[in-house]
Formats: structure tokens, C-alpha cells, sequence
């Protein structure tokens, strides 16, 4: 009885930590429109400028008041530089511009306070434990509690009873009529910007206590308060508030009672919620319809042209292994590897106009059936990459089926959360998948007899794969179903209304682009001969969004370019300074808010105006 | 009072407004008439600063208003009621009319809870009903209401007869007409012509985005060609 009360109250605790991160994300998207993928940065600074205001002062109570004001000042300046002049553009410009910054913050926290755990105690006065009738109970803890209940009173009596609460409510209800009748539209953005990056903060100070700091405490909150998010229904503070203590507590029960499947029980807990309610327990019903996708290139049949100069590229993709060493060969295999894996997220975000923020999970499958299969069974690499192929297409077809319910956000959200499903799989089921200490691929197959030991015939192997899935997903496109899809991303409605069966078409995009996610996975593992659960995490997820979008969504040859200008840039980057995180999230911050589209759909726009003069 | 000065609109690449003109004396009432698409609701649109007009000019009170925000405008003493009413459906009903209420310069003339109450009954009675649980005609009259609640010296309204039952048509009119009484200058939007000339002291008819009639009820009432030309259905 005693342990199970000492759980509910450690579940209170993190259901309370979540919803610190929940309501600013919720009341953010309610208002906004905007998902921040920054909200978890936010969360690490409150925690770690805490720290500093600590040990500058001494005082607890001082850094837990004050930590969240610069953190709040900075959420605003990066709403004002940056968000601002994304709001005419889609959801997708401004997740992207919010996971860049990621990067930095991250980079920021490792070079200012390193790498290593850090604690901060309690205070003096809270150091104890209680004893209350049930048991004794840490001190810190039950403050906790009750200080989380008494923020989330402030903050409906603050939404439902005042005239300011009125006004975001307005807002969220029709922004463009509050303005005409006297709201500061862009104002109230930034301030409900800057309050909800300030719960963050507080509750990374809060948190840190009893999580410690550490460089990536910031994924570790963002994906359960998303999970709440989807659970409670987007943009309700109530749903907030349900959603992260049904989590806190099914999360804190499950590792203490169910070890082996603690990670899946949240996950499973989200399916229950969205299979009997879409849009969440308190949620407005989603409309597809308001979700605009920001990618309008369009695709144009390949003239002679583009035939000419894709046969040019080929030939000199050709030629070039026999001008370069053994390592720039490994590094454009490894290219054209992820361009696979680009190209079918490009196939899904560009073409269908789904943003997934989850597709790594088709990738690991892929390379996992080729490890798993290898080292258990024996079996040839070769047909462990056709096996994981078809794994691949029927996990997607699964995952798909929830998602493809979903469009815009939700989606995104889904996708997300799924992936993280299969990554704690692969990091939990050490006995087949290794862990995080990964699966060592027992035998390097040979190509058409040649070892892929050698440098140039990998380089052939991956090349011949990338002009194969170019040349697959260009027919594709060229024919009727790509025109489909197209049109779903144009206008789903319509497409409808012209009897397409939109959410069957949607579900295929999501088959393909997983089955050529898993092709690239599978080719990775034996490219890499190695493949660990940190190639699935969900910011892999995000190196392939930026990937694709840095080089142009909604174009094939986009995507190819972009995965090798990051590589190039992570290769290269890195190997002159550490702070090639930074350096990559401000070129990609940068890209989002000038290159809408994308390098190369900047370039082609460039060159229709100068056709069109 | 306002004095629009060929402003021309556009919505995106397409030239909606070509030069239209029109002013408003303190305490007339302005009606903008024409047929779906003729650019009436594009004009009130540019006029609350939602469209920027380029180029043209609006002064109001004296003052160079194009480019000022629609905020901004509101907190001049715009009060903007527009076509689809723009009810917020999650705030009750009194919310609606306080949330972004100014106070007026004092007197009997300032608009407050109780007399916006008075003028409508119908509102009294549903204060705590949400938004979205409001008729067509208790929106309509919301919006006015709430606009209203910003002590407005200017009322722009975009069609407030559209969609409603002729009764409640009538009962609008009749609250325009003692608005106009009370001295607030107006512009109303209109296709229902007999209550354009049940209140209106002036009226523009647009056509493709041009002004292509001005004059007073008395002369447009004369003028069969712009009648037929332009107004009939």
C-alpha cells in the first residue's frame, strides 16, 4: 500500500512536470497555430540557468523564480526574428525553423555546461521527507505536487475568468475578428509565446531536482508532453491538464510494476485514447481542410532536357569514383544511401503533403531485419534487405492506418509518437536488438561477386539503388497515382469530391515511402555494418526532414541535393569545429526563412523567371 | 469625418479595387451597394486596414490612416461588424460584448452592459449562453452589439441583413436608424436595397470594383439605369 501510494505521488510529480511543458505547448498551438520543437529547449534552459542563478546566489527560490524570465526573453526574441515573418507560410516551415533551433540550444547547453550530469539539490527547507499517514514521502516532491495544482488553478482562472484570458480565447476562436475589434494580434502572440516558453523553464528548474540535468533532457520531455498533447486534444488547457497526469502516472505504474513494457504502456495508452477519440479527450474536432501545405512546387513532366542533363549527372556520378580516395568514396555511398531515405519522405511530405516527423522508424526496420535476421538466422544479407523491405511496407501500413486519419499536426504528432514506439522496442528488446549497444551485421555480402569491401564496388552497389529508386518514384510520379497524390497535397476536399478514396491513397503514399525507407535502412546496415537504436531516435527523424526540405520538397532532385550538402556540411563541419550543431542549425535556420522551398526550388524558380522572360 | 481617396486593392496579383472614392460626414449613414463580387466587402476591408491600399489614400478625422493595422483602427474608433459576424463561439455571450469593450468619453451617449441590453432584450436573456449557441439574428445583433461596446464614432457594417428572416431585417433596421439618430456616422454594405433606403442618406453602387453611381436615396431611387443596370437581380 505504501509503494503504491509513494508511485501515485512520483506519478503526480512527472504528470505535474509534464503539464509545466503541456499548457505552453497547448495554449501556444491553440493561439498560433505553431508546434515548437524548441518547447524541450526551453525546458533544459529554465533548468540549467537555474543552475548558474544557483550557484551565483545560493538561492533556490531565487533561481526558481528567476531562471524563467531570460528563458521567456529569449522565447520572445526568437518568435519576433524568426516565427514572425513565417506565419503566411505552412505548419512545416515553422516546425523546421523551431527543430533548427534545437540544434543550437543544444550545442549552446554542451559548450557552456558540458556533456556530464549535473545535479542541483532541493532546498535547504524541502530536503526532508514527511511523514504523512500513508508513509513518508519526500519533501520536494509533494511541494511539487501541490505547487503544479496551484499553476494550473492560476492558469484557468486566469483563462476562463479574465478580461486577458478572454482575449486569448478570442484569439484562439478567430484571430482576424479580435483584431478588427481591437487586438493586438501580433502582441498577444508574442506574450502567450513568451509565457509558454516560461512554464517550460519553470518546469526544468523544478525538474531538476529530481531528474538531474544532462544534455538531451530536452527530447526526453518533449516527446511525452506531445504525447499528452494528442491525448488531451490540441489546444485545450483542461486536456492538458488530464492528459499529463493520466501520463505522469501510467508511465511512473508501468516502470514500477511492468519493467519489460513500461516504455509501450504510454504509447499504448495514446492508441486507446485516439482509436475512440481523434482528436483527443477535450479536443475540438481537427479539420483537415485548415491545414495548408507549405510545399507548392510543382512537378513537371521530365522533357528532353531534364532527360539530357539526368543522363549527364549519371554519367559523371559514374566517373567520379575513380577521381577520389577511399574516404570521400564511403561518404558519397553513405549520400546516396540517405538520399533513398530522403526521397521517400519526399515522396510522402512533398508530394502527398504529409509531414512525418517519424520516418526513421521504417528506416530502423529495415536495417534491423537485415542485423537481426543476419545474426539469428544466417541469412543472406541480400534477402534480409528484401526482407526488411516488406517489414518495412507492412509496419507502415499499420502505423499508417492510425495516421492517415490525421492530416497537418496531428499527423505529425502520430508519426512522431509511433517511431518513438518502435525506437523503444529496438532499445529495450536487448536480447534480439542489442540495444543501444546495437548489432554488429555478421557477414558483408558480395555485389554480383565483387566484396563491398572495397570502396568502389559500395559506391557502385548504393549508386545503382539510388538511380533505381529515382528511376522508380519518377514513373511513379509521371503516372496517374503520383498526379493523385498531388492532388491530395493541392486540396484533399476536392479530390474527394471527385471520387478519390483520399485516406486509401494517403495510406499507400505512407506503404511506399516506408518500404523505400526500409531499402535505404537495410542498405545502411550493410553500408555501416553496424546498426544501434540511436539510428531511429526521433531526431533522426528530423536530420531527414531538414534533409529533404533544405534541398527542395516537392522535387526529386531536392532531396538528393540537400542530404548531400548535410552530410557534406556534417562531415566536413565537424571535423574543423565542435560546434557544428550550431553551424548546422543556423545554415538550416537560415535556409528556412530565406529559401521558402528549398535550395533547388529556389533555383528553379530562379530559372522559370528567366524562362518566363 | 472619413474621406477615401481612390484606393485601389488587390488580393494577391488581382487588381480588385480601380480607384474607388467615397467619404463620410459625422453622423450619415453611407451605403456601399452593388451586386457579389462588385468589391463591396474588398472596400470595407481595405478601409479597416485588413487590405493595404495601393496606392490611395484614407484620412480619417484628418489623419493619414492607410497602413495603420486593424487594431489600431479599432482603437480609433472603427467599429467593425463584418459579414460572417465573426462571433467568438467558446465566449458567452457577455463575454463577447466585454472582451474588448473601451470605455466611451462618459455622457449619456457612452455604451455600457445596461444599454446595450435595452437596445437588445434578446441579448439579456441569452448572456451566458457560449457564442455558438446564438441564432443567426441574436449573432447579428451580437456583432453589432459588441461593436457598439468600443464606443465607436464610425460603425461599419458588411450586409447585416444577409441570411435573416424579414422581421428580424426590420429589427435591424430599426436599430441602425436610431443609431443614426443618436449621431453615429455609418457605412453599410448592403444588397437589400429597401433597408439601404430605409437608412441611408447617401449611397455608392460599385460595379467591378468601380464606384459607377453616387448620389442620394431620392436620385438613386430616380435613376432606372443604375437600378436595373446594376441593382436588379
Amino acid at each position: 500500500m505504501e509503494l503504491f501510494v509513494a508511485q501515485l505521488l512520483n506519478g503526480l510529480v512527472y504528470g505535474v512536470l509534464l503539464f509545466l511543458m503541456a499548457a505552453g505547448l497547448s495554449l501556444i498551438f491553440g493561439l498560433m497555430n505553431v508546434v515548437s520543437l524548441a518547447h524541450g529547449s526551453f525546458f533544459m534552459l529554465g533548468a540549467y540557468l537555474g543552475l548558474a542563478i544557483f550557484k551565483a546566489t545560493g538561492s533556490f527560490w531565487l533561481a526558481f523564480v528567476l531562471a524563467p524570465i531570460p528563458v521567456a526573453g529569449i522565447g520572445i526574441v526568437m518568435e519576433l526574428l524568426f516565427l514572425r515573418p513565417l506565419y503566411r507560410r505552412g505548419h512545416m516551415d515553422q516546425v523546421l525553423l523551431t527543430f533548427g533551433f534545437t540544434f543550437v540550444f543544444l550545442d549552446l547547453v554542451q559548450t557552456i555546461w558540458g556533456r556530464a550530469v549535473l545535479h542541483l539539490w532541493a532546498p535547504a527547507g524541502l530536503h526532508g521527507i514527511v511523514h504523512i499517514g500513508l508513509g513518508v514521502f519526500s519533501a520536494y516532491r509533494l511541494f511539487l505536487i501541490g505547487f503544479g495544482f496551484a499553476i494550473a488553478l492560476v492558469l484557468w482562472l486566469l483563462l476562463e475568468r479574465s478580461r486577458i484570458g478572454a482575449m486569448v480565447r478570442a484569439g484562439v476562436d478567430n484571430a482576424i475578428m479580435a483584431a478588427g475589434l481591437g487586438a493586438n494580434i501580433p502582441a498577444l502572440f508574442s506574450g502567450i509565446f513568451g509565457f509558454g516558453v516560461a512554464l517550460a523553464a519553470l518546469g526544468g528548474i523544478a525538474a531538476a531536482p529530481i531528474l538531474g540535468l544532462y544534455p538531451g533532457m530536452d527530447s526526453e520531455i518533449l516527446i511525452p508532453a506531445f504525447i499528452v498533447i494528442v491525448i488531451g486534444g490540441m489546444g485545450s488547457l483542461r486536456g492538458a491538464f488530464v492528459g499529463s497526469l493520466l501520463i505522469g502516472i501510467v508511465d511512473t505504474f508501468g516502470k514500477a510494476y511492468f519493467q519489460g513494457v513500461a516504455l509501450f504502456l504510454i504509447y499504448l495508452a495514446m492508441l486507446a485514447v485516439l482509436l475512440v477519440r481523434p482528436q483527443g479527450l477535450f479536443g475540438i474536432k481537427y479539420s483537415d481542410a485548415s491545414v495548408a501545405p507549405a510545399v507548392t512546387t510543382t512537378s513537371r513532366p521530365a522533357s528532353l532536357q531534364t532527360r539530357t542533363s539526368e543522363l549527364g549527372v549519371l554519367v559523371a556520378l559514374l566517373i567520379l569514383p575513380f577521381l577520389m580516395g577511399d574516404y570521400p568514396r564511403a561518404l558519397v555511398s553513405e549520400i546516396f544511401i540517405f538520399a533513398i531515405f530522403a526521397m521517400s519522405l519526399d515522396l510522402l511530405l512533398g508530394f502527398t503533403g504529409l509531414m512525418s516527423l517519424g520516418h526513421a522508424a521504417f528506416f530502423g526496420l529495415g536495417a534491423y531485419a537485415v542485423a537481426i535476421l543476419g545474426t539469428q538466422f544466417e541469412l543472406n544479407a541480400w534477402l534480409g534487405v528484401a526482407a526488411g523491405v516488406a517489414i518495412a511496407a507492412c509496419g507502415a501500413a499499420l502505423i499508417g492506418f492510425f495516421c492517415v486519419r490525421t492530416g497537418g499536426i496531428p499527423f505529425l504528432m502520430l508519426t512522431l509518437a509511433f517511431s518513438q514506439l518502435v525506437f523503444s522496442v529496438a532499445l529495450k528488446w536487448r536480447d534480439v536488438t542489442g540495444g543501444s549497444d546495437g548489432l554488429t551485421i555478421a557477414e558483408q555480402p558480395s555485389f554480383f561477386g565483387f566484396s563491398l569491401s572495397r570502396s568502389l564496388v559500395m559506391y557502385f552497389m548504393t549508386l545503382s539503388f539510388f538511380a533505381l529508386t529515382y528511376w522508380v518514384l519518377r514513373r511513379l510520379l509521371n503516372a496517374p497515382l503520383g498526379h493523385a497524390f498531388v492532388g491530395i497535397r493541392e486540396n484533399e476536399q476536392r479530390m474527394m469530391a471527385v471520387g478519390y478514396p483520399t485516406r486509401a491513397y494517403k495510406l499507400l503514399s505512407f506503404t511506399i515511402a516506408g518500404a523505400i525507407a526500409g531499402l535505404a535502412g537495410g542498405l545502411y546496415a550493410i553500408f555501416n555494418g553496424f546498426i544501434s537504436s540511436d539510428a531511429i531516435y526521433w531526431t533522426a527523424s528530423g536530420d531527414i526532414l531538414i534533409m529533404t526540405m533544405l534541398g527542395g520538397a516537392g522535387t526529386l532532385v531536392g532531396p538528393a541535393i540537400g542530404t548531400a550538402l548535410f552530410l557534406l556540411m556534417k562531415n566536413v563541419v565537424s571535423s574543423y569545429s565542435e560546434h557544428w550543431l550550431s553551424i548546422i542549425g543556423a545554415i538550416f535556420i537560415c535556409c528556412v526563412m530565406f529559401f521558402s522551398g528549398g535550395l533547388w526550388g529556389a533555383a528553379q524558380k530562379l530559372q522559370w523567371r528567366r524562362v518566363a522572360k | 469625418m472619413l474621406e477615401v481617396d481612390a484606393i485601389n486593392a488587390y488580393y494577391g496579383d488581382s487588381h480588385i479595387l480601380h480607384g474607388v472614392s467615397l467619404s463620410v460626414r459625422p453622423g450619415e449613414v453611407v451605403c456601399l451597394l452593388g451586386r457579389n463580387g462588385a468589391g463591396k466587402t474588398t472596400t470595407i476591408l481595405t478601409i479597416m486596414g485588413y487590405l493595404q491600399p495601393r496606392p490611395g489614400r484614407i484620412r480619417y478625422k484628418g489623419r493619414d490612416i492607410a497602413g495603420l493595422p486593424p487594431y489600431a483602427l479599432a482603437r480609433l474608433g472603427f467599429g467593425f461588424v463584418p459579414q460572417e459576424r465573426g462571433i467568438f463561439p467558446s465566449l458567452t455571450v457577455r463575454e463577447n460584448l466585454t472582451v474588448f469593450a473601451r470605455t466611451g468619453r462618459g455622457g449619456a451617449g457612452s455604451w455600457t452592459l445596461p444599454r446595450i441590453f435595452e437596445l437588445f432584450p434578446a441579448l439579456q436573456a441569452r448572456q451566458r449562453n457560449l457564442g455558438f449557441q446564438l441564432s443567426g439574428g441574436e449573432q447579428q445583433m451580437l456583432s453589432i452589439a459588441r461593436a457598439l461596446m468600443l464606443n465607436p464614432s464610425l460603425l461599419l457594417l458588411d450586409e447585416p441583413s444577409e441570411g435573416l428572416a424579414p422581421i428580424i431585417v426590420q429589427q435591424i433596421i430599426e436599430v441602425l436608424l436610431r443609431l443614426k439618430r443618436e449621431g453615429l456616422a455609418i457605412v453599410l454594405v448592403e444588397q437589400n436595397l429597401s433597408a439601404a433606403f430605409a437608412v441611408g442618406d447617401r449611397h455608392h453602387v460599385m460595379n467591378k470594383g468601380e464606384i459607377c453611381f453616387s448620389g442620394s436615396t431620392a436620385q438613386l431611387e430616380r435613376d432606372d439605369f443604375v437600378l436595373r443596370e446594376y441593382l436588379s437581380v
